[in-house]
């Protein structure tokens, strides 16, 4: 190679001499000033050219004809350079936006933009890098059109739910496949301490190690990793080195959080309005006024207690990271290093993650025909996370249910432990009580390749996960969940390992002698096997102390258990795409899967795409069309499949531990199914990718319809077959939806910069069949066909009855006659969906001289948030002695009041508090999702230190959400079932943050 | 070209071991690590033991997310709170409010767990009952405690949820299942038809019955004394008598005496001494339900004590009685109360759930022997007054019926007794001013006296959809 590239030079040397040539010098940077490698710089409507060397430094001969030059690179946009008299160029170049020849990572490989038939999309390290989000899957919100990222809850740590184009499963999992360097992952929450926020394999992965995340989004993108697909698959790429001289950056942030969103509506009332509404209740009750006067008593009247359970268990939480690395090599072999550390302390008590990680990954290339690479990443994240829900250690549950009569502390100072009408004092358990968990998660790869002839290469690789996950929890035995047990502690461990190895044959072919048409084939072979192996203890009777919480202290051990758990996955691939000119491209890809998870029957499983592209902008005619300077139409359809289900599901089971005076039982855990096997997704995709004014404008727009058959169910039996549900493959929905994405550079001046970044997202999901056609009810609410997954299905509130105070429901949907009787009388009707009708995000950034602002606001229209505690804030005198929240002050009082509160009746009016549209409020919002102010230190002043580049930036997240729902109690965000659980407050974040490179 | 012939060999040989690579069946099959098929776990006369006791255990713990809705809380906590002997404090975690109220509904998840935890438990015994493996003294055993359980289930779910049989057999059941179908949506048998299938079970167990394991599993006088109860609700009361009689002369069981008696309630341990307990679902030092656990809502030394003795119950008690030392008095939620003190162990091996006692069958076989015979009456019902040290009942004509079934709620108190006692006599629901105003008078004919067909049931099985208990 190095000898034809002396030929030219020589041959090139000696056209110097014929025409009246003059030879130009210069270099090729990118934004920061760093030298970019290898740039090829070709003389425009020629072919004579050179590359860069590795210090970014070029020389070329060029004719007195020349006047354009042509810079570019891999993963560059082309830029051109009007030659003037001048001999020395500096050529700065960016990132590409949208090009044919820009590389994308896809399923087991990369390809050229221009042979790609599927809906892809990516996300770059400056989108991910140094968000103050704990996981790298909470980051994703509103980067990606159809991707929906929603957090459940805001532990710092805790688990996030995306969605890729809306649900396709009802039983099944609903979350994507996480393929991280190549390694399809376990992800999730793997925690096993009942009732927790959750917890979330990623956070062990630092953000500032990802170079890229590809979201697959089709079947052409998808169906290569066949059975386990149908969500969708991300494909995260962690960084590499690049060769050169040793480069070095510093990243650091810290920074401050608060509740994101609070109504002052659902603020918990103080003692004397809690008094004076329980005085009113029981007077509404009927009681007399002796009674009265001793149940307040008892309630607090009159011992001048008035402490705020909210404001001792929320709390301003802390943000800090910090991340190093280093990369360099020589031509042969690259390396990059990193370590990093994030702190956060959440907005709850007890709330908290701390995480180091490390990065490294060694890349060499020691003959023209070999390469190898090895990857190590880790982190380790020590956590605490609060109960949640309805449990009485819930510190969020206590600042709500909590009477302000009662105080976290007795008159002496000490903690109150007794007088809490059996609730939990939470600050004195937040000091006392633990619930610990750690993770060290280990992922790395060994890569190699071998170049058989120029156009055959085989790669094999060998991947792991590693996690292991420890969970601790002591309750002390003076107060709170260890008292019925004298004290209690569990320890858990969970370890997960998960191995891959993937071989394949890359070919690649012109089948024309000219090139005009060309062929890339792939084949593979895989095997995975994943085992969790799970430590289970828990002892109780403790000594009467606080200062001993591990489980070896405690006198009777009650939980001694181990175990393990299995799956594996075995699988056969090919894909291949035809190019023709770089102007129609064909592709289609096959796999053959077998997994254990499913029944011996059916054991096996094929699945496929086919997918076509045409770049019209290479056709003739659209050459004069100079403003379109890219049109790309493609489609695609295949099948590809779900197999997100317990590893065990298809076997009927008996399972042990059912037992009695501590001696083996046994009793019927699973209906099981042998002929259970993959649910099928097949989507089907249109899209378009346009590039306008030499890509200052490009458009993406994508119509899909995803069709799932085979639906893994739970099926409801009836309760008298001893089981309440059985899966099975019945049932079929549909997920039909435009996405649209529009990148505009609306100004590029010198000194000022102004883009837009928009995406739109519209989903819409119907159920299509279920068994027999009947309605399935879970909770809040009904699976139906017709309608959408996620549909809430609940007798609708029609308000207070102005005569009497009382609460009134509507007879059925139609909303015409009301009943003061709940059901029967009430019927339950279809009444909004937890998933939004359309979401996505607003992102400008504005660049003036040295300063950089950026605003990301992301939306979310259409859907309905449950609150599952509202029965207890608002319930009209239910859980009388729980306390309440200010929105019952608007409460019906006398006859004629308008309100949609009822008379307030000591333990409550009429069923007021069962489920119906009364804790159903809009979910549509709007949210100031990311703004920076970041200052570009000037680059003359930072050579003199020796710096490459430094910036400084302020950093704010979750600043500002607006909601239509002036009644909403929590925050907007309540996961994918759009239901509140009293759970860890979402943060919103002022940080301030310093990067520089050396 | 002769050196990518040599490459194109290396790359099929590579592509071939490629793909013969771990081609193995085995690699697929994964074996669940801690459970069996059931064809496994019932192979033997060694696993239908190890079945059996899942069959208590449910007894004592109901299915997921529900467990306490069984023998180890729910059960006995309505058998009281439906009727007039247990009352929510104003201090309350809000367990059972609605019970409290009267104002329960089809959503009622105690009803849900009691409904789904008895059918796990008949699903658990018809594996046992149905099993192929050929008859020993051991298999018959085994069967007979299966009998005995499955009998306790439908009997439990019999009185929730339908109306009594002294008020029309003929009226809706619930659902007879002895065979296994996770397909099947069946409809209500008759209350008759569902009779006729306890008394069948309870004569088997009866017959196939030989072994005294301990008092928490059944034995052949267990199977007797229930079978006692069955015929005392089904108004039978000859055959009440008959069986009464059988347990109190034939079982071996030694009566409880002033002496022993606050020892015998402190005891939370099984035992193998025959004192007074026929059968109890065990709570162990491991398996049980902790702060769910019915002692854990009685008593006063933990975080709950929700539940309070009521004021017209702990009047009956005379100064001398013993059982009254079981009531201490005190102060919760600013008001004077009664505490229950039945249930006193709430850590480490929680107090047992008593099911059947050798009194009740005295009780019983005092209530069967009217009208007849007075002097028997008389003489069982203070067999237990006169080892409680209470007055002896000395009555006579409707008046002596009103004293046993006075002493019935003074004996079985929180035991889970009176709410039946008032179904089958169809009496009227008289609750003291401990309770809400709204909800002291519950008449017979009130349709939450009997609790509604869950409505995740309704929801997944169109058969029993429409025959809902009317008012729900």
């Amino acid at each position: 190679m190095r000898k034809f590239v002396l030929l030219c030079c020589t041959f090139l040397l000696g056209l110097t001499a014929i025409a009246q040539n003059r030879t130009i010098t210069g270099k090729v940077v990118d934004r920061d000033n760093n030298k970019i490698a290898n740039a090829s710089i070709q003389i425009k409507g020629t072919n004579t050219g050179t590359s860069a060397n590795a210090d970014g430094q070029f020389t070329l001969t060029i004719p007195a004809t020349a006047k354009i030059l042509v810079v570019s690179a891999v993963g560059y946009a082309d830029r051109e350079i009007t030659l003037t008299n001048n001999n020395n160029y500096t050529v700065q170049i960016d990132p590409a936006v949208s090009n044919l020849e820009e590389v994308v990572v896809i399923g087991y490989g990369t390809a050229r933009k221009a042979d790609v038939t599927g809906s892809i999309a990516s996300v770059k390290a400056p989108d991910i890098e140094n968000r103050p989000f704990s996981s790298v899957d909470r980051v994703l919100q509103g980067k990606v059109a159809g991707l929906q990222s929603v957090s459940p809850n805001g532990l710092p740590g805790g688990n996030q739910q995306i969605l890729i184009r809306g649900v396709s499963s009802i039983t099944a999992s609903t979350q994507p496949l996480w393929v991280i360097d190549g390694v399809p992952v376990n992800s999730g929450d793997v925690s096993r301490l009942a009732i927790t926020n959750g917890t979330n394999l990623l956070s062990t992965l630092n953000p500032n190690d990802i170079e890229d995340i590809t979201v697959l989004k089709d079947a052409a993108s998808q169906s290569i990793y066949g059975s386990r697909a149908a969500n969708g698959v991300i494909l995260v790429t962690t960084k590499k080195g690049r060769s050169g001289k040793m480069r070095f950056r510093f990243d650091s942030e810290v920074g401050q959080s608060d509740i994101a969103y609070v109504n002052d509506r659902y603020r918990p009332l103080n003692a004397q309005e809690y008094l004076d509404l329980t005085r009113e209740g029981l007077t509404n009750l009927g009681a007399t006024t002796a009674q009265i006067n001793s149940t307040l008593t008892s309630l607090g009247l009159g011992n001048g207690i008035d402490f705020d359970w909210y404001n001792s268990t929320a709390r301003k939480g802390t943000q800090q990271q910090y991340n190093l690395s280093a990369e360099g090599g020589n031509e042969k072999t690259s390396f990059f290093v990193s370590a990093g550390r994030f702190i956060q302390d959440g907005t709850t008590i007890n709330s908290r993650m701390t995480r180091n990680s490390g990065n490294i990954r060694i890349n060499s290339k020691p003959t023209d025909r070999i390469s190898f690479g090895v990857n190590l990443n880790g982190g380790v994240v020590s956590g605490r996370s609060p109960l949640n829900g309805g449990s009485f250690g819930n510190p969020v549950l206590s600042s709500y249910f909590q009477l302000p009569t009662r105080s976290a502390y007795n008159a002496d100072g000490t903690f109150n432990i007794s007088n809490l009408g059996g609730l939990h004092n939470t600050v004195f358990l937040s000091e006392v009580d633990k619930r610990f968990n750690r993770q060290v998660s280990l992922r790395g790869s060994l890569t190699g390749e071998y170049k058989i002839l120029d156009n055959l290469r085989f790669k094999t690789a060998y991947g792991v996960d590693y996690n292991t996950f420890e969970e601790d929890q002591y309750n002390n035995p003076l107060h709170g969940d260890g008292l019925a047990s004298n004290g209690r502690a569990f320890g858990y461990y969970t370890r997960y390992f998960n191995w891959v190895w993937t071989n394949t044959l890359d070919y690649k072919q012109k089948i024309t002698k000219n090139g005009d048409l060309s062929a890339n084939v792939q084949l593979g072979y895989e095997s995975q096997k994943s085992d969790g192996y799970f430590i289970s203890v828990q002892s109780q009777d403790f000594p009467p102390t606080t200062a001993l919480i591990y489980p070896s202290a405690g006198a009777r051990p009650t939980t001694a258990s181990a175990t393990i758990t299995e799956y594996t996955f075995l699988s056969q691939f090919a894909s291949t795409s035809v190019n023709y000119k770089n102007k129609y491209v064909a592709s289609g890809s096959f796999r053959r899967d077998g997994s254990s998870r499913f029944g011996a029957n059916n054991r096996y499983g094929n699945f496929w795409s086919v997918g076509a592209t045409w770049n019209v902008d290479k056709e003739k005619f659209m050459e004069k069309i100079d403003f379109i300077s890219q049109l790309k139409l493609r489609s695609s359809y295949g099948v590809n499949g779900n197999a997100g289900i317990g590893n065990y599901d298809a076997l009927p089971l008996y399972g042990f531990g059912f037992n009695y005076n501590q001696q083996p039982g046994s009793a019927p855990t699973n209906v099981g199914d042998p002929n259970l096997t993959w649910e099928l997704n097949k989507p089907f995709n249109v899209g378009i990718d346009i590039g306008l004014l030499k890509n200052k404008i490009t458009i993406t727009a994508d119509y899909y319809i995803r069709k799932s058959e085979n639906l893994l169910l739970d099926v409801p039996l009836s309760r008298t077959s001893g089981f309440g549900t059985a899966t099975r493959n019945i049932g079929a929905m549909e997920n039909r939806g435009i996405e649209f994405a529009i990148s505009a550079a609306v100004m590029q001046k010198r000194n000022f910069k102004w883009d837009v970044d928009f995406n739109f997202a519209n989903n819409k999901n119907i159920v299509t069949s279920l068994p027999g056609g009947a309605d399935i009810l879970s909770g809040a609410f009904v699976i139906r066909q017709g309608a959408s997954i996620n549909s809430f299905f609940q007798r609708i509130y029609a308000g207070v009855d102005p005569t009497n105070g009382n609460p009134l429901w509507y007879t059925d949907g139609t909303r015409k006659t009301t009943t003061n009787v709940y059901p029967p009388a009430a019927a339950r009707a279809l009444v909004g969906q937890s998933l939004p009708k359309y979401f996505g995000s607003l992102t400008n950034s504005l660049t003036f001289k040295n300063f950089v602002v950026t605003a990301q606001f992301y939306y979310n229209f259409g859907n309905q948030v449950y609150n599952t505690w509202g029965s207890y804030q608002l319930g009209a005198g239910f859980g009388a002695t729980f306390n309440k929240v200010a929105r019952i002050l608007d409460r019906w009082q006398k006859p004629g009041d308008q309100t949609d509160i009822p008379r307030y009746v000591y333990n409550g009016n009429n069923n007021f508090q069962l489920a119906s549209t009364a804790w159903m409020n809009n979910g549509d919002f709007i949210r100031l999702r990311d703004i920076q102010v970041g200052y570009n230190v000037d680059k003359k002043l930072l050579e003199k230190f020796g710096f490459t580049s430094a910036n400084f930036y302020i950093r704010g997240t979750n600043l500002w959400t607006w909601v239509k729902d002036k009644d909403l109690p929590f925050d907007p965000e309540q996961g994918t079932t759009s239901s509140t659980n009293l759970n860890v407050f979402i943060p919103k974040t002022i940080t301030v943050g310093l990067n520089i490179a050396f | 070209m002769k050196r990518s012939s040599k490459h194109i060999s290396l790359a099929v040989i590579l592509g071939v071991s490629l793909f013969l690579f771990s081609c193995k069946k085995e690699f697929l099959s994964v074996v669940p690590p801690t459970s069996l098929t059931p064809e496994q776990a019932l192979s033997t006369e060694a696993d239908l033991q190890v079945a059996l006791r899942g069959a208590y255990q449910g007894l004592r713990t109901g299915v997921t997310s529900y467990t306490a809705d069984m023998y180890g809380r729910s059960i006995p906590i309505l058998g009281d709170l439906l009727a007039d002997n247990t009352y929510q404090s104003t201090q309350n975690t809000n367990r059972y409010t609605l019970h409290n109220n009267f104002t329960f509904n089809v959503t009622d998840g105690n009803s849900m767990g009691i409904w789904s935890g008895c059918y796990s438990v008949i699903l658990r015994t018809n594996n046992i009952i149905n099993s192929a493996i050929a008859s020993n003294a051991n298999v018959d055993q085994y069967k007979g405690e299966a009998h005995a359980i499955r009998a306790l289930a439908y009997f439990t779910l019999i009185r929730f949820f339908s109306r009594p049989y002294t008020d029309a057999p003929t009226g809706q059941g619930v659902p007879i299942i002895t065979t296994y179908d996770p397909s099947a949506k069946p409809g209500r048998s008759s209350i008759a038809e569902v009779y006729t299938l306890i008394n069948d079970d309870l004569n088997k167990a009866y017959s196939l019955l030989t072994k005294f394991t301990n008092s928490s599993q059944f034995n052949k006088y267990a199977a007797k004394a229930l079978h006692a109860k069955v015929y005392l609700t089904m108004g039978d009361l000859a055959n009440a008598r008959t069986a009464a009689l059988d347990v109190i002369n034939n079982g071996g069981f030694s009566p409880l005496t002033t002496a022993n008696h606050a020892g015998y309630w402190a005891n939370s341990a099984i035992t193998t001494s025959k004192l007074e307990t026929i059968f109890e679902v065990s709570s162990d030092a491991v398996g049980n339900l902790s702060f769910d656990a019915l002692s854990y809502l009685y008593s006063q030394a933990g975080n709950y004590g929700d539940m309070l003795c009521a004021d017209d119950l702990y009047a009956l008690y005379e100064a001398g009685d013993v059982r009254r030392a079981l009531y201490p008095t005190g102060t919760r939620g600013g008001l004077p109360s009664v505490f229950i003190n039945k249930y006193p162990v709430i850590t480490g091996d929680v107090s047992d759930t008593k099911v059947l006692r050798l009194s009740e069958m005295y009780l019983i076989a005092a209530e069967a022997s009217l009208p007849a015979n007075e002097t028997d009456a008389r003489t069982y019902v203070n067999f237990v007054t006169s080892r409680r040290g209470a007055s002896p009942i000395t009555s006579t004509g409707s008046q002596l019926l009103e004293d046993i079934i006075r002493e019935r709620r003074k004996e079985l108190a929180f035991e889970g007794d009176r709410y039946f006692d008032l179904m089958r006599l169809k009496r009227t629901v008289q609750r003291s001013t401990n309770y809400p105003a709204t909800a002291r008078s519950i008449t017979y004919d009130n349709y939450r006296r009997i609790l509604p067909i869950p409505q995740i049931e309704t929801d997944a099985n169109p058969t029993i959809k429409g025959q809902q208990n009317p008012g729900y």
